[in-house]
């Protein structure tokens, strides 16, 4: 046998068994369709994939959604948090009705830097001619209520 | 307007310009001057001191603000005390 005569057979072998894969495969597919109809349509599968779906979402999907919802609940403790945080002020003298200059003992500059934190936890400027009637926690909860229109 | 009200305002502007400082050392020390300093000329009568210190502040909120300017020209990578936690976890 010649080297070329070895190579034919081995290519007409070749083209033979590629042809019965072929056929095995085609043969194959219409059971695997239904299979994965089967396994789409039952519950189980269908719930696992949701759940892939869903952690898929959690992980990639940013959400461009508006800032929490604000309660009047909710902006006292923030307010009454940032004050806490201040170092001026003795948590345990704070009370919503206690007055800054008076009762905490602040002086206006100090006033002016507790508004300023104000600014920073709200998102929003305050005015000067505002900020001097801000003297209470009670007033600033007020006042940041009225500003992103919450009412009770 | 006032001169307590010019004070005041002065003040704010002060502070909220020095926030904007990029460099960490003259952001916190700009800060802790300004707090300092108003707090050592709070008990000052005389206006025309007042007036004159107020001069002087004006003068130093330009200087902050070409400060800023300048350090954002050339700014440098933040410090490691600055990083919030999350990207120092990573670096680890």
């Amino acid at each position: 046998m010649s080297l070329t005569q070895v190579v034919r057979s081995c290519s007409r072998f070749a083209a033979k068994s590629l042809r019965v894969t072929a056929a095995v495969s085609s043969t194959a597919q219409p059971q695997m369709r239904l299979m994965h109809r089967i396994s789409s349509n039952s519950p189980a599968v269908s719930a696992l994939l949701n759940q892939n779906y869903s952690a898929w979402q959690s992980q990639f999907v940013r959400n461009y959604s508006a800032k929490p919802p604000l309660t009047l609940k909710l902006i006292g403790e923030r307010v009454l948090l940032v004050l806490k945080l201040y170092d001026k002020i003795d948590p345990s003298k704070l009370s919503v009705d206690s007055h800054f200059i008076n009762d905490l003992g602040l002086d206006s500059l100090d006033h002016v830097e507790v508004i300023m934190a104000m600014e920073d936890e709200f998102g929003f400027e305050i005015p000067d001619s505002d900020a001097e009637k801000l003297l209470k926690p009670a007033d600033i909860i007020k006042y940041v209520a009225d500003k992103e229109d919450i009412y009770d | 307007m006032s001169t307590r009200r010019q004070v005041i305002t002065i003040y704010r502007l002060l502070l909220r310009e020095a926030e904007k400082i990029p460099a960490y050392n003259f952001r916190m020390y700009a800060g802790r001057k300004i707090r300092d300093t108003f707090r050592e000329n709070k008990s000052i009568n005389d206006f025309a001191v007042i007036d004159q210190k107020l001069a002087e502040a004006k003068q130093n909120l330009e200087l902050i603000r070409r400060q800023v300017i300048i350090g954002h020209l050339y700014s440098a990578e933040k410090l490691v005390i600055e990083q919030p936690k999350k990207a120092l976890r990573r670096s680890k």
